[in-house]
Order: C-alpha cells, then structure tokens, then sequence
C-alpha cells in the first residue's frame, strides 16, 4: 500500500523516538475532536500544576488528533494517528501562524501478530514515534496511559536488529546513493572508552550484499550473518580488531538511519513502509 | 582607546574562567599591581571584564596589547584549538645561526608585503617555543581579531603547528612567510592533527617513550599485568597468554605513557577478499572504506584492546605505527607483488 508521499512528507529527515505501545481499550475514532480538547486540557492543567514545559514563556498549546489512512500495511492494520501540538504566543495576534511544537503519531504496519488476537475493544497501534521535547512526550504518553490503560516503553534496538537494518537498507536500489553506510561500534569498558566508524561507499556495500543475497525480496538470517562476517573479516584483515565483540550502536545509509537508543530517521519516502513494518514487528516483540 | 579594542578586551576576559583572570593579568602585565588590587574579582564576570576594560582605557591600550592578552589565553588553554603540523625542509646543509629578531622582521616583512592590513603579535615561551598570533584583514578591511591564526615554531626543528581557524585562501601566504623568515625553503602539511598540542610535540620529537628499551624499567605502582581484580580462575596457560600479549604490548607502545591523540582517519581503499567457499564479492575494484576511530586517549585505548580480548597481539602495524610515522590520517592501498597481505600508506 502506497502512503501518499505528500502527506508522509512531514516524517521523513526527522530524528524519532521509538516506543511500543500496548492495545488501547475504548479507543475511537469518531471522538478524535473530543480527545483532542481533553488532551489540551489535560496540558493546561499540568502546567498550572506547575509542571512547566516552557520556562517564563506564555504559551496557549494546541491539540491536534487526525488520522492518517494512508499509513499502514493492510486492511487488517488501524490507520496511523497523528498528534501535534502547536503553540500560539498570547502576545502575537490572533492572525499569526501557529508554531508547531512537537508531534507524535501511532501507527500499525503489518502488525496482524498482535492484532488477530486481540479481544474487542482494544484498538492495536503498537508502534509510537514522537519529535520534540520529552516533557511533551510525557504529558501526551500520561494521558494516553490514564484514558486508554495502555502502556509505553521505550524502545531500544538490539545489534542483532540494527545489523538486519543496515544489510537489508544497503541493499536497497536508489538513483542515487549519497551517503556511505556507516556502521557505528562503541567499546565502552576499556580504560579510555573507543568509538569505532566504519563506513562503506554505497555501491560497494551493495555490490556486496547483492552477492549475498540469493532470493530477491526475501532475507535470511543467515544472509545478514554473512553480510556482517564479510564486513568483519574485512576489517580484522587491516586492523585486527574483533569488531564482532564490539557494540554496534548506531547504522547509517540513504535509506534510514538507527541508533540502539530507539531513534531513528527515515530520508526515502519510498522505504517508509518497509521501515515502518520493521519497527512495527520489533515493537510487537517487546509487547509480547 | 579605540572601541574595537576595547570590546576585544571586554570578550577575551570573559572567555577566562573567574579563578583565573587574576594570574592571566598578572602575566600580561599590561596593568599595574596597583591596578589590579583595585579589581573586585568576587563580582561577575561581566563586571570584572568592564572593570578590566576601564583600566586599559586608562592606560591607552592598543591593539598590539590587546593581542598580547589573547596569546597568553590561548597558550594556557591551547587544547581547546586543533592543530595542524607542518614540516619545513632545507635545501642545503647551511648551518646557520637562529636570530630571533631577524626571524620576526623577515616574518612581518613578507606578511605586510603581500597583505596591508593583519596584525602580528609575538611571543617567546621558556621551552624554545615562539608563539606568533596572526589576524587578518582585507585590502579594504581591517584585520578581523576573533579568528586569528596561531603558529607555535620551536627555532631548533623544522617543525611548526598551525591552528587556522581562518580562510584557507591565506594559509600559503602564512607558509611562504614561515619559510622565508627561518630561512627553510620548503614546507609540507604532515597528516597529523589534534587538539593536544603538546602530544604532536611529543610524537614529533620524539619525546615519548618508544619500543626500544634496554632496561627493564621498574613497574608502575601497583603493576599493569594483571588487572585489579586478578581471577583466580586463570590457570597458568591463561596466564601465559595473558604475559605473551602484555609483552608483545610493550614491545610496541612502550612502557611509558603515550601521546594523547583523540582520533585516527583510515580511507581503506584494498580489495575485498573472502573465503572462496562464502561464494560473495569477489570485484577486481577496490573495496572503498573510511575508517575513523575515537577516544578520548586513542592509544591508550589502542593499547589496551589486545589485553581485553578485543583484538590479536600484535595489533596491525596500521594502528601502532602512529606516534612513530608521525601520523593519524592514513591512506591505504593494497600492496602489489611479494606479499598480497601487507600493504602501503603513500
């Protein structure tokens, strides 16, 4: 299914906060106006409270829920919600543009594991991105929490997962490959911490992931196994260094980019839904 | 005083941490005793600096002062610049005399000739050292004092640091005028960069200790062979790995400390080659790679990699090779003929 690369083009080149989200109870969306008015006042409350957001700045935020059809994998997947504060300063005038201040949207991509078997009333929208402050994350994730009795946790990218990304994103055909791709390892316990970079021109890795590779639009294991071990080998043969026992923190390439804190950047539109289906698969593991 | 000056003034001393705006004074000299004890160095910054300012506006400080202020921070905190290492060669073996005062007339001379408006300040350290600061203008502007270029020229080598921070278009003026003042006639870029000034000293002349001892010096407090919490569990062949590589470490980093780089760039540009059996890239082309490694204390954490079973010993000569090659960006090529696996670094 194709996401209209209009309305997608507000994800892409923005660094996201990756969180798995449990099924919401008595989500719906036909009240999406209403919770979007109780989601604002929520905010308003909070801040009176005294848990400010913005110090010494006069702000009225708003709240805005829509949904976007366009972004899931099938018809069994719930369409991506979007949210978005705005803030429109008291001072300026009622004609001035709104400011956007931070966004964050659900999204289910292929997530049939989690949503067949899933009693009713639970809406499955197990992937959550946010962009913006992490005070606005929390409020929104409170609220969310409290109205719904779901649950968010932060979700952090495995090696073994971050190596599946780089093999499968540097295999991928652009017109044109600008950047390298970059594999990022980090060897904290020694007695002066090490970062690694290691950095492939994109035409070679492909070259050598296409060798790997044996059945077009479908991977294995095995094959980023061997992908890896090359990138390995290569390396120990110049520097004789086991970058196998180092952590790989962060891929780099022109399709997307992925650090193991849970962030993550999409810069293709048209591998947005393949990211997504990855993401949404590694979010309903952790749910599981 | 002109206000430039003065708010040149102003901005250096804000620069300097509270503590230390004292003794940077003291060193400039510029203001008297007298004059300092009149400072109120308690208050904020912001009023120490306007105190400051108003003092040299008693005393008529120029800008010539003003620079002078500005070496003296920049020499105690050189490790916020990065620096750059030039190497100068003669063209014969003519063994001539270092002149201090012909080097900085000749330095100006050929500055001034090519470019009106910079401004040249400089100033001798006890270790040989002479710092020159450079600011620089335009035919048509005056010299831009917040991105001045510094040089560090020690007169005994041929060696001179540069932290540029300026448009690239007036570093071969700055060289052509290096080489004609100390009388060299050549002088090349070395690939060797980093923020600790006094380990690119270090490695390049030579101060480090280096893999040939003919002692065996006596162990540091505490010993480094086996780490603190020695396990019980090793058993003797352990051990003896554990030694073999310790020994092999020694061999090549030495025993003393090493020069404190924070990176090294590798642009790997050899062929790919895999085990026949893996079935997988096997181009005639090079296998194009940019390697970079990071650390707070690169060889120290070279060093120990091997020891945390992160790497072989002896750890690849493209690594140890650093402080002796007198480098840390590297180009690497395959080797042709004899040995397939080695390789060469123009």
């Amino acid at each position: 299914e194709k996401a209209d690369p209009q309305k997608t083009a507000f994800l892409l080149r923005k660094a996201w906060t990756l969180y798995s989200v449990t099924p919401l109870y008595g989500f719906r969306r036909a009240r999406l106006r209403d919770y979007a008015r109780l989601l604002g006042a929520f905010i308003a409350a909070e801040k009176q409270k005294g848990l400010a957001v913005e110090v010494g700045v006069e702000l009225d935020i708003k709240v805005a829920l829509s949904s976007l059809a366009e972004l899931r994998g099938s018809e069994l997947d719930q369409a991506a919600l979007l949210v978005q504060l705005s803030s429109r300063s008291r001072a300026s005038s009622r004609s001035s543009e709104d400011k956007p201040l931070w966004s964050g949207w659900f999204c289910s991509v292929f997530g049939d594991d989690l949503s067949e078997n899933v009693p009713e009333h639970f809406t499955c929208l197990p992937l959550f991105l946010s962009h913006g402050a992490e005070s606005y994350t929390s409020l929104v994730g409170s609220w969310f929490q409290k109205t719904f009795d779901c649950c968010f946790r932060r979700l952090a990218i495995s090696p073994l997962n971050l190596s599946w990304m780089v093999a499968m994103w540097a295999g991928c055909q652009l017109d044109r490959a600008t950047s390298a791709v970059e594999l990022v390892f980090s060897v904290p316990r020694l007695s002066q911490p090490l970062d690694i970079s290691y950095a492939i021109h994109p035409e070679d890795a492909k070259a050598l992931w296409d060798t790997v590779q044996k059945t077009p639009g479908e991977i294995t294991q095995e094959e980023v196994d061997v992908f890896m071990d090359c990138l390995y080998a290569h390396f120990h043969r110049h520097f004789k260094i086991h970058l196998s026992a180092a952590k790989l923190v962060k891929v780099s390439t022109s399709v997307a980019s992925a650090h193991c804190d849970g962030i993550v950047k999409i810069l293709h539109s048209e591998y947005l839904p393949g990211v997504l289906m990855l993401l949404t698969e590694l979010a309903i593991s952790q749910i599981q | 005083m002109d206000e430039t000056v003065a708010e040149y003034i102003r901005r250096t001393v804000l620069k300097i941490p509270r503590d230390e705006i004292k003794m940077m004074l003291q060193k400039w000299g510029f203001l008297s005793e007298a004059q300092l004890q009149t400072l109120n160095f308690r208050q904020i910054k912001d009023n120490i600096s306007q105190e400051v300012v108003q003092l040299c506006e008693e005393n008529s400080a120029d800008i010539k002062q003003a620079a002078a202020l500005d070496i003296i921070y920049n020499h105690i905190y050189q490790n916020k610049r990065m620096w750059s290492v030039y190497q100068m060669k003669k063209s014969g073996e003519e063994l001539e005399c270092f002149d201090i005062t012909d080097f900085k007339k000749k330095f100006k001379r050929r500055l001034r000739s090519a470019l009106k408006n910079v401004t040249i300040t400089f100033k001798e350290y006890e270790d040989n050292a002479i710092w020159i600061r450079v600011a620089w203008g335009t035919p048509y502007k005056k010299p831009n004092q917040y991105k001045p270029s510094y040089v560090v020229y020690h007169s005994q080598t041929p060696y001179v640091f540069i932290s540029a921070s300026m448009l690239k278009s007036n570093l071969p003026l700055l060289c052509q005028a290096l080489i004609v003042a100390s009388n060299y006639h050549d002088i090349r870029e070395m690939e060797l960069r980093s923020h600790s000034l006094n380990s690119l000293k270090d490695i390049v002349f030579k101060r480090y200790s280096q893999n040939f001892q003919t002692y065996t010096p006596k162990p540091l407090q505490g010993g480094n062979i086996e780490p603190e919490d020695a396990d019980i569990r090793i058993v003797h062949e352990n051990r003896s790995e554990k030694e073999r590589i310790h020994r092999l470490n020694q061999e090549v980093f030495g025993s003393g400390p090493q020069p404190k780089l924070e990176f090294a760039q590798y642009r790997l540009e050899t062929m790919f080659k895999s085990d026949p059996k893996m079935d997988v890239l096997d181009k005639k082309e090079p296998f194009r790679c940019l390697v970079k490694f990071s650390s707070p204390h690169l060889l120290e954490s070279l060093k120990s990699l091997a020891p945390a079973g992160m790497a072989d010993a002896p750890l690849s000569p493209l690594l140890t090779c650093i402080p002796h090659k007198a480098r840390n960006y590297f180009k690497i090529r395959e080797k042709k003929g004899l040995y397939p696996e080695s390789f060469v670094s123009p």
